[in-house]
């Protein structure tokens, strides 16, 4: 049971940071945030040391399990790691009241290590629809824009598009052993095994923002930058690739799956560092980068080597939390996101080294960790085959281009004008420093007493590297770097170009994801007026009729009097009754209760008459009589 | 004696309101709710005192009463009729409690309520095939009344045509009732006999018809798509109270109703169509999502989720009684469809509460109409915003609790419809969050300025629906038990 403290912590302290912030401080409420988050990253160094484990029956057919694997410790612990300097910037950043931001933040975390820690796929979606929820709150933060709602609904419909993946994935593992657990995966008949991994795959495209989904990502940078670093760095886009890295030894017997893990991974990779190179938004930019790294971590996966693939999760979740951040005080200067109007280099020095930490560790240059997890995943690829191996370095190479291009439009140096004094607080630029210390020092993996270690720690397996490959992936980089620094010289104009415009709308997948949420909804108009115009017009048309008609046998037609009639005569003498006992101010109303009953009967008589009626109403009184018929028969025989 | 308190004590509270002098706004609302309190305590009682190990039908009553034809009172409970007849009860105390304006009339108008309320639980109630029957109808005219008298618009019309509309689909149980009354061999009218004799086992003819007739009449109530027209208009006009229940606990009646009659007493046909219901289930689901997405009007676009959310029910009904021996998912399908009727309830009442107090401040249920009120009234946000995640399926919330396991269980059997099914809680997600952009989001419009915040009572009422939903989503398991009692009776005993 133990082990629920550490999702259920940051869950039920959230109201608590709701409440400290309401006031409108700031130091209050981000001490608490912290302090909780804090609380929670000790947790999970307590269960990792005491091998906690959580279950929790919701009946004797749904039960909720937790427990800790090799993989799930580190994530479980990444994650409010990367969310404490993030949570300092936001307390530090945004404008007070911070008590919704900061309290949905730190039930984000907690939602997110229900996910880590699940070892079902009932508690799996659990946390996965949580953590959708959460995105929405965060997303549209500034609820008071036109804009900013709308793109929260875009970010969570098309991710819960994915979730549907998950809601069959788990079906289908119920009905192939009739339980929920990851154990059970590798057990199921080949039928239940595919929809499962195809369910759980659809699942991670989406929230990873993989090609086709990778739209969403544009949409949820409507949020406010912390919002933004959270989403992208340790919670919602790591969700996918975590999910496939926590199952994807438990799958090998589905064929197809891992082969299309890589291709999709690598697609986006490709495509989405085409996307960072031509992108004018910082923000936006980064979000391709996001999608295009991920997409690397998911060929790690493909081809084998969740390990490798958390690697490369962990280095990024620092780097690009700290380029979000950076953005936001960019952002907080210029009142832009453009890249067109920053070149902050002279009036933020000191931020501008931080950012140039963080945006070479981007580019996978050496000796900065994340460019040693880079060519752990170019060298996997090459044990499947040399053109994957070739395709990693390629995108590695666009990331350098992309990097080099965010570092030196946002900090290159310009004198074209002149800003005021910097605006920045000590906790951004502290939140910053972190995030850039912790970069630095995983460089110290490219050390091999700490390879050594490594692969003690995580189980991560042996790589045979090469260093030809080392070599051409490395210069690749170096000149991606230079590409970068060229394209910024030559400035804007050739993002001009039909092909760039297309590609910064991620290869159009922006205008796609939107104009398929606009075709369902004038699916939906239409449906509505057909349902409006038809279906109910022609219903309350009869019941008008059978009103009018009822009305008219009121005013004396007695020879329509049946039997039926008189039935609801009655009741309604005694409805009368009673109303009368109840006072004048019911009775008044005696005409419409009497009317009400002999409509019916006036209905019904109308038709025995004239046979002039609808023939919907028709045709209910013939099959009517037909039952009647038989039981009548079958009474008698 | 406990059950039949429980529905008679809100007869006789309806009667002293009826035949006592005239009172006062308030005074009328708290005698009211002091009778819905009674009753739901006693309802709570009863809970405390089943046995979820013990026989089907507990705390049971049965007096003869025309011994002749077999006629009695018959009352007593399964888990499912518990559980759905306690959420009721809860449901029409909110809806009392709530404050709505009656015209000048609150003796009538709690009176008529106090009456629909001991009508619609004697529904769930009672053992006795034509007492359900009677009852089933006179609840129709205690919402007849309050839909005509107190309601906005056309209420005099759309009154009528829920009325003709939900009647003509009685007659049709009427007659199948008396055929299954028929086909005794010793004619009674004792659900507990004729689920134990099952007489038309056979199957045939005379069985489809009778199935025929009992599914029409019910899904009519439900409704199911496309018999759902008499609903939008009935709840648009209708005050928001009195739209609550009907959403609430009338179709409740028609999916309640599924279970008790077909799925008990003609096992063997509803087999033969379960896929055909399974199939109409997913047009109800979509159609209503669909449709409820592509309306303007706040009233309207709820009252079409129910057709989509009554929908997963039917479809888990229908798994239930599907041809497939995987016992596990059709007994999960049936406390899926069970729990989604109470969480259906709670909080598809909580949101028509919501949209009558809209209508009270504003008298406009056009979402255009509106934008930016999470500054006015955060609290109401708030609420809005949990029952609005609660009812498009967030785990954690009691929605989730129900459609998780009606998919779950609807895979196992029918995949296909599963698969199409789950589409359906995308479009009510989409639908949900556009509605509270719509409402809360944006900027405030000038005619808004004056906007006021829920006020106590209704703010009590909303948190109490809203801590019920919030406790059945993480702590299913007292409502799972007692509902899976009966399900594992009722699927396990063919």
């Amino acid at each position: 049971m133990l082990l629920w403290t550490v999702p259920l912590l940051p869950i039920l302290a959230a109201p608590l940071v709701y409440v400290s912030g309401r006031r409108g401080g700031r130091v209050r409420v981000t001490l608490l945030a912290l302090l909780v988050v804090a609380a929670a990253s000790g947790l999970v160094a307590v269960a990792i040391a005491g091998d906690w484990r959580g279950s929790y029956a919701i009946s004797s057919a749904l039960v909720l399990q937790l427990g800790l694997t090799p993989l799930s410790r580190s994530v479980a612990l990444a994650v409010p790691l990367i969310a404490l300097p993030i949570l300092l910037f936001a307390g530090f950043h945004e404008r007070p009241p911070l008590g919704r931001l900061l309290a949905i933040m730190t039930a984000f975390v907690g939602a997110m290590e229900l996910l880590v820690l699940a070892e079902d796929l009932l508690t799996l979606l659990v946390g996965w629809e949580l953590i959708g929820a959460c995105s929405w709150a965060l997303i549209s933060h500034r609820w008071q824009d036109a804009s900013a709602p709308r793109d929260a609904i875009q970010a969570f419909i098309v991710t819960r598009f994915g979730d549907l993946g998950l809601y069959i994935a788990a079906a289908a593992v119920f009905a192939g052993g009739g339980g929920f657990g990851y154990q059970a995966l590798p057990d199921l008949d080949s039928g239940p095994m595919q929809v499962a991994a195809a369910g759980m795959l659809l699942a991670a495209v989406a929230k990873s923002a993989q090609v086709p989904f990778s739209a969403w990502l544009f949409a949820a940078m409507s949020g406010p930058v912390p919002v933004s670093a959270l989403l992208h760095a340790a919670t919602l886009v790591a969700a996918g690739f975590y999910l496939l890295a926590r199952v994807q030894p438990l799958l090998v017997e589905v064929a197809w799956l891992m082969p299309a893990i890589v291709a999709i991974g690598l697609i986006t990779a490709l495509a989405g560092g085409v996307v960072g190179i031509v992108q004018g938004h910082a923000k936006k930019l980064l979000a391709a980068s996001t999608s295009a790294q991920y997409g690397l971590m998911w060929v790690a996966v493909g081809t084998g080597y969740p390990e490798v693939a958390l690697l490369h999760f962990l280095a990024h979740g620092f780097f690009k939390a700290g380029l979000f951040l950076v953005t936001g005080i960019a952002e907080r200067q210029t009142g832009s996101y453009r890249l067109a109007e920053m070149r902050l280099g002279a009036q933020l020095p000191s931020i501008a080294w931080l950012s140039a930490i963080l945006a070479l560790a981007l580019a996978g240059l050496a000796p900065l960790g994340a460019g040693w997890t880079k060519e752990q995943i170019v060298s996997v690829a090459y044990e499947k085959s040399l053109w994957l191996a070739l395709g990693v370095a390629l995108a590695g190479g666009l990331s350098a281009v992309y990097a080099s291009r965010f570092q030196l439009a946002m900090f290159g140096r310009s004198s074209r004008r002149q800003l005021g004094p910097p605006r920045i607080r000590w906790g951004e630029r502290l939140a910053v420093a972190l995030l850039a210390a912790v970069t630095l020092l995983l460089s110290l993996a490219w050390w091999p007493a700490a390879q050594f270690w490594l692969q003690w720690g995580l189980g991560l397996p042996q790589v045979d590297s090469h260093l030809w490959l080392l070599v051409l992936s490395l210069a690749l980089v170096a000149l991606g770097i230079l590409l970068g620094a060229a394209l910024v010289r030559r400035g804007a104009a050739w993002m001009e170009r039909d092909w760039a415009r297309s590609a910064a709308r991620w290869w159009e997948l922006v205008p796609l994801t939107r104009g398929s949420g606009d075709a369902v909804a004038r699916l939906a108009d239409r449906l509505a007026r057909f349902d409006a115009r038809v279906l109910e017009a022609a219903t309350r048309a009869l019941a008008a009729r059978a009103r009018r008609a009822a009305l008219g046998l009121a005013r004396g037609d007695d020879k329509a009097v049946d039997v039926s009639l008189r039935g609801s005569a009655r009741s309604a003498t005694w409805m009368a009754r009673f109303s009368a006992t109840a006072g004048e101010a019911l009775s008044w109303r005696l005409p419409d209760s009497l009317t009400g009953m002999t409509r019916r009967g006036g209905r019904w008589a109308r038709r025995s008459q004239s046979g002039q009626t609808h023939h919907y109403y028709a045709g209910i009184a013939v099959g009517f009589a037909v039952l009647l018929l038989i039981l009548l028969l079958s009474a008698v025989l | 004696m406990l059950l039949t308190l429980a529905w008679g004590l809100p007869l006789f509270g309806a009667l002293l309101l009826a035949l006592l002098p005239r009172r006062s706004e308030s005074g009328a609302r708290i005698l009211a709710s002091i009778f819905a309190v009674l009753s739901l305590a006693l309802l709570v009682w009863a809970w405390l005192g089943f046995d979820s190990g013990g026989p089907l039908f507990q705390h049971v009553l049965d007096l003869p009463w025309v011994p002749s034809i077999g006629v009695g009172y018959r009352v007593g409970v399964d888990g499912i009729a518990l559980a759905v007849a306690t959420m009721s009860a809860l449901v029409f105390l909110a809806s009392i409690a709530y404050p709505v304006d009656t015209k000048d009339e609150p003796r009538q108008y709690y009176a008529w309520m106090l009456f629909l309320m001991a009508t619609s639980l004697a529904v769930f109630l009672v053992l006795d095939l034509l007492l359900f029957y009677v009852f089933f109808d006179l609840s129709l005219v205690g919402m007849y009344f309050l839909i005509g008298r107190w309601g906005h618009g056309k209420p005099q019309l759309s009154a009528l045509t829920f009325f003709l509309f939900t009647f003509a689909g009685s007659l049709a149980m009427l007659l199948a009732i008396i055929g299954l009354y028929l086909s005794l061999d010793s004619p009674s009218f004792d659900m507990r006999l004729i689920i134990e004799q099952q007489p038309l086992a056979g199957g045939g003819l005379y069985a489809g018809l009778v199935f025929l007739g009992l599914m029409l009449g019910l899904a009519i109530k439900t409704p199911l798509v496309p018999l759902h027209t008499w609903l939008p208009q009935a709840h648009v006009d209708a005050p928001g109270p009195a739209s609550a229940i009907l959403a609430g606990v009338l179709l409740k009646m028609g999916t309640y109703g599924m279970v008790r009659l077909p799925l008990a007493m003609l096992p063997d046909t509803f087999q033969r169509y379960a896929l055909v219901v399974g199939i109409i289930a997913l047009v109800a689901i979509l159609y209503g999502a669909l449709v409820a997405l592509g309306q303007r009007n706040l009233k309207r676009r709820i009252a079409y989720t129910s057709i989509n959310h009554m929908g997963y029910t039917v479809l888990g009904i229908a798994v239930a009684a599907s041809v497939s021996d995987n016992l596990m998912a059709k007994q999960l399908a049936l406390t899926g469809a069970t729990v989604e009727m109470v969480a259906h309830g709670l909080i598809t009442g909580a949101l028509f509460l919501i949209c009558g107090s809209f209508w009270q401040r504003t008298g406009e249920y056009d979402l255009d109409h509106y934008g930016g009120l999470a500054q006015r009234a955060p609290l109401l946000a708030g609420l809005t915003v949990l029952a609005a995640f609660a009812s498009l399926g967030m785990p954690g919330l009691a929605g989730f609790v129900a459609e998780f396991q009606i998919f779950a269980g609807t895979f196992a059997v029918y995949p296909w419809l599963a698969i199409l099914a789950v589409l359906g809680i995308l479009i009510t997600a989409g639908l949900f969050l556009d509605l509270l952009r719509r409402l809360f989001f944006g900027r405030l419009p000038a005619h808004l300025g004056q906007f006021t915040e829920l006020n106590w009572v209704e703010a009590t009422v909303l948190g109490a629906l809203g801590l019920g939903i919030v406790i059945i989503g993480v702590y299913p398991r007292f409502l799972l038990e007692v509902i899976d009692s009966a399900s594992a009776l009722l699927i396990g005993g063919r």
